[in-house]
């Protein structure tokens, strides 16, 4: 009972959050996003046409009355068809967002799980050769450009110059292993990069943890290792370990991964987006920008759940 | 965009997908889940399959033909849809032929009256949008239908300007509401098969205009019932038909239903010393298509598109990257390949229907028109001397891997206007007369007037800026007085100049059909912003010969006319133009094809057909 209160609270109070976020990407979108009218035009256009364009896309409505439409489609959850494509925006993401899902969610998966794992250990070795390997290693892959990973992975797992081993681009995905020879080469690219943030960001936090007068004492009497870092460490972190995940798990959703998409031939929801950013293709914006917001309020609903779940001291209240 | 999907998923099931998503339900992926062939060209898979894999650099954004508007679309639309009349597969200079349309029109003697007979039997694909979802025959009306949503502001068309003010009662069908009930005098089916077109005044395009994809026969039943949809859900007669669409790929199968029409390979231009190594006199005698299934794969990057493509089992056709040039090409001039790439693969050079040119805004004051006939003088003095220090050699150098065509004026060289005995000093570079030019006309550093230069935001329109900005430099145009304005996408750079807020354009052009108008009209007066002429050049005598050139049906008096047109405005130096880009392609051994989509756009497609490996030949195929 008392998350449920919890949960309706939150979602109320949530409610400025969607609509601050949903208005200021609106006012960008309709004052310096761009001018789909000019994309729409033939070779030769009158003005007239230009004119006839413009209603087609709603521009010379007031500012307010768009906006106004634009809550009654997040409420509905129908947001009508993209200017560009003339897709019905439900079936776009219907159909892109699971295909960005099932990409990016081996990467993040594995980069958070593995991110974890090595800070354990550079933890647990602080100062020595082992944790500055890791960390070593983390900036590395913090410091190369995801640009020249995802090509370099490409070039030396997929092409002819390389390897050769997996598919160089597309998603003619019909079973699991085409899902594993299609999924293989974007997911280690992911992980490799978001391993050195991850790395770095848990071990901070574990040595954080490790110092403080509990894990001394505790260390003290002689509480086995393994018993140690789970117990007392692992489960103490991971109120921030949780925070990471949980609130990366929109963006994951939502966002997709513009350059795992482009340069792999993936159709998800992340090239879908870019493609509507550039186009200034609002149907689509407003769905995805809308989408994402209430994404993070439950997002942030989860947390302080899972917040409690990990640390009984924490109240709901 | 795919067209597996149901017509249209209940918005309420966002979130629940959301959720969904959280399974591997991606997995579905854009392909036919029962029969998708192994990624090995030119064999057979299990289900003895033929399969074209072909790339583009970028994806259509709408399949519905009165969005037809760039390349990329037309190259789809063509595909899945039928058009009147086609260009021929392999004859250059480009000559049409008929395609739906069963015989040539019947042109009343004014040249007024076209009339259209179309074939008959030929029938839609099947599409719940028919009764009991068997598509119907054509018939004359789906053309007078297709024709007229090209007026109707609700469906966001891209092709009327090819027919505004010539077809009677066309313009006031849409002034007075698009509806599609009433009669148009001038656009009527007679029967149904047969079209009856009337002009407002001779049009000589006018069937260059029906082979286009805006021009593509749609069935009225098929748009009420996708709406919208029916952008990313074609339902045409061509010799394909959509199985997916998305992003990053389109997958075609064969139309089973598409009218049996035996190659004539000598009546489509086919010459066996230039097109005999492609193989393609196989086809002769057979009837298209002759894929089972044709894969179009949208790349925008070009290393993954190499990449794809010499993996040998992906991509089997490619333009050449630019940092590859070097790495495939023996020579240049004439185009010939390293032995390691000849031995993999066929290619293709020629000469892009088109060309990149930068005009001068005569809008501006201070480079066109003036309302002192002095200041405009020196302001053409002005123009010609930027026109002498424009390098195009150098940016071909740069830009282009020195294989673009360089030549003076708009006619291009693929129009069958072209002279190529035109002078060619106004693409000739020459800094001292530039610079005696200035001095002569009273123009100093200090009132030169500033120079915006509008690009795109990327990083080749920089280069070309910067480059542009140093030549100016060597004629005394200080620097700081050539100022880059940079738009962050086609649709803002293209408001600048429908409003006429640039001095200076710098842009491109594809040839909607081979005749010259079609570049002449981008400097007609009537034509200026917003429409097509950018310059906003209003010359009456241009103008003039423009509207009486317009009329007339080819000839070498036509063809006079339009280079004396062509050599006005070399002589007003209100354009530095221009260059032709050389196109490029590889495609793989086990393809017969001459993949040339210039013009012709993906009309080619139905011809292709690939070598069956376990036997070498090309015969039992689809048909």
């Amino acid at each position: 009972m008392e998350i449920l209160q919890y949960t309706v609270r939150k979602l109320i109070s949530g409610i400025p959050l969607v609509l601050g976020v949903t208005l200021i990407s609106f006012l960008l979108m309709v004052y310096f996003g761009p001018d789909k009218t000019y994309e729409l035009l033939g070779k030769n256009p009158t003005a007239q046409e230009i004119a006839e364009v413009r209603t087609q896309l709603g521009y010379d409505q007031p500012f307010l009355v768009r906006y106004v439409d634009y809550l009654r489609e997040l409420v509905t959850l129908e947001f009508g068809n993209s200017d560009s494509t003339g897709e019905d925006v439900a079936s776009l993401l219907a159909r892109t967002i699971p295909i960005s899902l099932a990409l990016t969610g081996p990467g993040f998966v594995l980069g958070n799980l593995l991110g974890v794992l090595l800070a354990l250990f550079a933890a647990f070795y602080r100062s020595t050769w082992v944790d500055k390997a890791i960390m070593a290693s983390a900036v590395v892959g913090m410091s190369i450009s995801f640009l020249i990973v995802i090509i370099a992975f490409q070039i030396i797992f997929a092409s002819s110059y390389g390897l050769g081993w997996f598919p160089v681009r597309g998603w003619s995905v019909h079973s699991f292993g085409d899902y594993l020879s299609y999924v293989a080469v974007p997911t280690m690219a992911m992980v490799f990069v978001a391993l050195g943030y991850n790395t770095r960001f848990y071990r901070s936090v574990l040595v954080e943890e490790m110092t403080r007068d509990h894990v001394r004492t505790a260390r003290a009497f002689g509480v086995p290792p393994a018993k140690l870092f789970y117990k007392n460490i692992l489960k103490n972190s991971m109120i921030p370990i949780i925070t990471r995940v949980v609130f990366s798990i929109p963006l994951v959703i939502i966002s997709g991964s513009l350059l795992i998409e482009s340069y792999f031939g993936i159709p998800g929801v992340g090239k879908i987006t870019y493609d509507a950013i550039i186009s200034g293709d609002q149907p689509v914006l407003k769905a995805v920008v809308g989408l994402t917001a209430i994404l993070f309020v439950l997002a942030q609903l989860l947390t302080d759940i899972l917040y409690r779940a990990v640390d009984p001291r924490i109240s709901l209240k | 965009m795919s067209a597996r999907l149901p017509r249209a998923a209940p918005a309420p099931s966002v979130l629940a997908l959301l959720a969904i998503g959280l399974s591997i339900g991606g997995c579905g992926g854009t392909g036919d889940d029962k029969d998708t062939p192994p990624r090995t060209p030119g064999s057979r898979g299990p289900a003895g399959l033929k399969v074209y894999r072909h790339a583009m650099d970028q994806a259509p954004t709408s399949l519905d033909p009165v969005q037809a508007a760039n390349v990329y679309a037309n190259f789809v639309v063509l595909n899945a849809y039928d058009t009147l009349f086609a260009y021929k597969y392999l004859a250059r200079p480009f000559e049409l032929k008929t395609n739906l349309a069963a015989d040539w029109p019947e042109i009343s003697a004014d040249g007024l009256t076209y009339t259209i007979r179309i074939k008959p039997g030929v029938r839609f694909i099947d599409d719940p949008a028919f009764a009991d979802g068997v598509g119907r025959e054509v018939v004359a009306e789906d053309f007078v239908y297709s024709i007229k949503r090209h007026f109707d502001p609700k469906t966001r068309p891209q092709g009327a300007w090819l027919w505004i003010n010539r077809i009677v009662g066309l313009d006031e069908w849409k002034a007075a509401g698009s509806d599609y009930a009433a009669e148009i005098a001038g656009l009527r089916a007679l029967d149904t098969h047969t079209i009856r077109i009337q002009l407002t005044k001779p049009y000589p395009q006018l069937l260059f205009t029906l082979a286009m994809g805006f021009s593509a026969v749609v069935p009225r039943e098929a748009v009420a019932y996708h709406g919208r949809e029916f952008a990313v859900h074609p339902v045409g007669s061509g010799p394909f038909r959509l199985t997916s669409y998305d992003t990053s790929q389109v997958v075609f199968e064969r139309n089973p239903r598409f009218r049996p029409e035996p190659v004539d390979i000598a009546f489509e231009g086919y010459d066996e010393a230039q097109h005999g190594f492609s193989g393609v006199a196989a086809i002769d005698g057979r009837s298209p298509p002759f894929l089972d299934r044709l894969e179009i794969s949208f790349i925008a990057e070009s290393s993954a598109r190499w990449s794809s493509f010499t993996k040998g089992d992906e991509v089997q056709y490619t333009s050449i990257p630019n940092e590859h040039v070097d790495e495939v090409l023996a020579t240049k001039q004439p185009v010939t390949l390293k032995p390691a790439f000849a031995e993999k693969y066929h290619f293709f050079a020629g000469v892009e229907a088109g060309f990149i040119f930068n005009a001068f805004n005569m809008d501006f004051p201070e480079f066109g028109y003036n309302d002192d006939p002095e200041r405009e003088r020196r302001n053409k003095a002005l123009r010609c001397a930027i026109n002498k220090a424009y390098s195009w050699e150098q940016r071909n150098e740069s830009f282009y891997m020195g294989l673009g065509n360089i030549f003076p004026g708009i006619i291009v060289p693929v129009s069958p206007e072209f002279d190529p005995g035109l002078s060619r000093d106004s693409v000739t570079r020459d800094v001292a007369g530039a610079r005696k030019l200035l001095a002569d006309n009273g123009w100093t550093p200090e009132n030169l007037p500033p120079l915006v230069y509008g690009a795109n935001s990327s990083v080749s329109s920089r280069l070309i800026f910067e480059q542009f900005r140093a030549w100016m430099k060597e004629i005394g145009y200080p620097r700081e007085k050539i100022i880059l304005k940079r738009f962050a996408t086609f649709g803002d750079i293209s408001r600048a100049w429908k409003q006429s807020q640039l001095p200076y354009v710098s842009k491109g052009w594809g040839l909607d059909f081979p005749d010259a108008e079609n570049t002449l009209q981008l400097f007609y007066g009537p034509n200026s912003s917003p429409g097509s002429n950018d310059a906003n050049y209003r010359d009456p005598e241009y103008d003039r010969l423009y509207e009486l050139s317009s009329t007339m049906l080819p000839s070498p008096e036509r063809t006079a006319i339009y280079q004396r047109m062509n050599r006005m405005l070399i002589d007003d130096c209100v354009a530095n133009t221009g260059l032709a880009r050389t196109r490029i392609y590889l495609w793989h051994k086990n393809v017969i094809a001459i993949p040339d989509r210039e013009i012709i756009g993906g009309f080619f497609l139905r011809y292709v057909d690939i070598v069956d490996a376990s036997t070498g030949t090309v015969k039992g195929g689809a048909r």
